[in-house]
């Protein structure tokens, strides 16, 4: 828009200021009761520390030293669970993305060819999970998978997978197919080109599936809570297991919770560019 | 050599995805429960007996229909919040303005917030008494002499099911602002300048320009948000663990208690399917109406 009023300038910074308010106040208060005595949340509503109520490092203190091993295994987990299956998500999604975008194919079974694949692909990513619970149950139990790694990190490889294909079809077919054919003309085979010319080109649609992949794996909660009972156990698991053990402890809740949200909000801000073009790349062309 | 690249991403979703829906479809006419079926047992518990009953069993199961009516109420209600929230914080942030970067990327926060968290966080803040929303609601009126205003966010179940659409919305109408703004900042700034001099307003821009063009975006961002919340369970988990009763318990929810803490995974997976169906219908129906009012949309 182009006309510019002192009115309406001062309503637009009215507005953001207001709305980064909603947002971020949250935070503020889950950093600040972090800090307060079991006291000083339960009489209410205290805002300005050193004013208000005085700050103590005890739960701090409490999670670093008496839990610190306890909440490193978790974390550990969420890493392990996060990552594995972001690169499993990213090396197969490149690979079926590469394939869709630059061969032709024709399932004659199902009659389907690339769109139909393709969109037969990205479905997957919309049934609801809870479709998922039970076979999964029977089946990891049969296979003695509950409670392991490689269980969850599956599990959320096939929840990735769809959308990374989707969005690393949509980017290899934006990258102009002379380049192979030139690298292919200077005796490159076929996969050669794939990961020499095709690959570093594609940096920002991998950099954006992998924080996708990270951040949909590091939050979940449905399957984390269904296929881990002790030694996988996830950050969001633990979290939500602090509601019923020992009643609402929100001072140490909060440190827990920030713990668990913090890598995945520097991650996402740092690349917050590659989160808007993979969406938009995702969601318009689809 | 072409089919390679394609394989393993096909193997995972037909082992994953595919053979677990029929497995699951099969289930749902079996007694099963956990560890095993009274009819047999054994690997992945085949042997089983089938039955209809799970299916009968949905169409007077009260609990069931409490959840299905909650389910379709977060996904309304969702949607409808989270679209005008977003709308509103897209054009603003389409605005120019300075430190307009820091704010796009301070509004897409809670996007990035572990769901589980943004429950706590909602539990904290809708606490009748120690929260400061409901410290808002003391002190406001008591500015104006009125009396201080007492709501029970989330242990009435009038109050809590409005208060998960909140808690949900101010995590994911951030998801709507940003696909939103994409579309806002493809269309051509020719086009206000044009009908500015054509001596159009700013709600007439809106009106006949901004709101048309982003329709398909919206339609996208609508049936993602919809399916998306079919989905939800952690906030309500954590915020409110389906309580008063199950007064704001979702599908996903009763079926996951069902499974796993009943135990009963033949009647869980038939719950399940009806969320599927819910799910089909609401995409058929939705894509079926956004085709009627825009012509343009695939």
């Amino acid at each position: 828009m182009v006309r510019r009023t002192p009115l309406r300038t001062f309503m637009v910074y009215a507005l953001v200021l207001f709305w980064s308010f909603i947002v971020l106040f949250p935070f503020f208060w889950l950093i600040t009761t972090s800090f307060k005595t079991p006291l000083a949340v339960t009489r209410g509503p205290l805002y300005l520390p050193w004013v208000d109520f005085d700050p103590t490092m005890v739960h701090w203190e409490y999670l670093v030293d008496e839990q610190g091993s306890t909440i490193l295994r978790h974390f550990r987990n969420s890493v392990i669970a996060a990552g594995g299956s972001t690169v499993l998500a990213v090396i197969f999604g490149a690979m079926a993305g590469y394939g869709l975008s630059r061969f032709k194919y024709h399932w004659k079974r199902v009659g389907w060819r690339n769109d139909g694949i393709a969109f037969w692909i990205i479905s997957n990513r919309f049934l609801p999970p809870a479709v998922f619970v039970v076979p999964f149950l029977m089946i990891y139990t049969t296979f003695g998978m509950i409670d392991t790694h490689i269980g969850l990190i599956l599990a959320y490889t096939m929840f990735n997978l769809p959308f990374a294909v989707w969005i690393m079809r949509d980017f290899f077919n934006g990258l102009p197919q002379d380049l192979e054919d030139s690298a292919r003309v200077d005796g490159a085979s076929r996969l050669q080109a794939f990961l020499r010319i095709v690959l570093p080109l594609s940096t920002p649609g991998l950099v954006a599936i992998s924080i996708f992949s990270f951040i949909f794996s590091w939050n979940e909660f449905l399957y984390a809570l269904m296929l881990t009972n002790f030694d996988a156990i996830t950050l969001p698991v633990l979290i939500a297991g602090q509601n019923t053990n020992r009643g609402v402890e929100w001072w140490f809740i909060s440190g827990l919770t920030l713990i668990a949200v913090l890598p995945v909000v520097v991650i996402g801000l740092m690349l917050e560019r590659f989160i808007t073009s993979g969406l938009m790349a995702g969601a318009v062309k689809g | 050599m072409k089919q390679a690249f394609l394989l393993p991403a096909v193997f995972i979703l037909l082992a994953f995805v595919i053979f677990p829906l029929l497995w699951s479809l099969g289930i749902s006419f079996t007694d099963v429960q956990r560890g095993g079926s009274p009819g047999g047992g054994g690997f992945l518990g085949l042997g089983f007996n089938f039955t209809g009953r799970n299916y009968a069993r949905l169409l007077t199961d009260q609990r069931l229909h409490i959840a299905m009516r909650n389910t379709v109420f977060f996904v309304f209600f969702g949607v409808a919040l989270q679209y005008v929230l977003g709308l509103v914080l897209a054009l603003l942030l389409d605005q120019p303005f300075k430190g307009r970067n820091l704010a796009r990327v301070v509004f897409l926060l809670p996007m990035m917030t572990t769901p589980v968290a943004v429950g706590y966080l909602g539990r904290m803040f809708f606490d009748p008494a120690r929260s400061p929303i409901a410290d808002l609601f003391r002190r406001v009126p008591s500015w104006f002499g009125a009396d201080p205003i007492f709501v029970p966010w989330l242990t009435e179940p009038a109050y809590a099911r409005w208060t998960i659409v909140l808690i949900e919305s101010w995590q994911w109408a951030p998801f709507m602002t940003l696909l939103l703004l994409a579309g806002l900042q493809a269309i051509p700034r020719e086009l206000y300048e044009a009908a500015r001099v054509d001596g159009a307003g700013s709600l007439q821009i809106f009106r006949s320009i901004i709101f048309p063009l982003l329709l398909p975006i919206s339609v996208t961002t609508i049936l993602i948000r919809g399916l998306e919340i079919f989905k939800i369970i952690d906030i309500i988990v954590v915020s409110t663990g389906g309580g008063p009763g199950s007064s704001t318990e979702s599908l996903t929810m009763y079926v996951f208690r069902t499974a796993l803490t009943f135990g009963n995974y033949g009647y869980a997976a038939s719950i399940a399917f009806v969320l599927l169906v819910l799910v089909v219908l609401f995409t058929t129906g939705f894509l079926f109406l956004a085709r009627l009012i825009t012509p343009k949309v695939s």
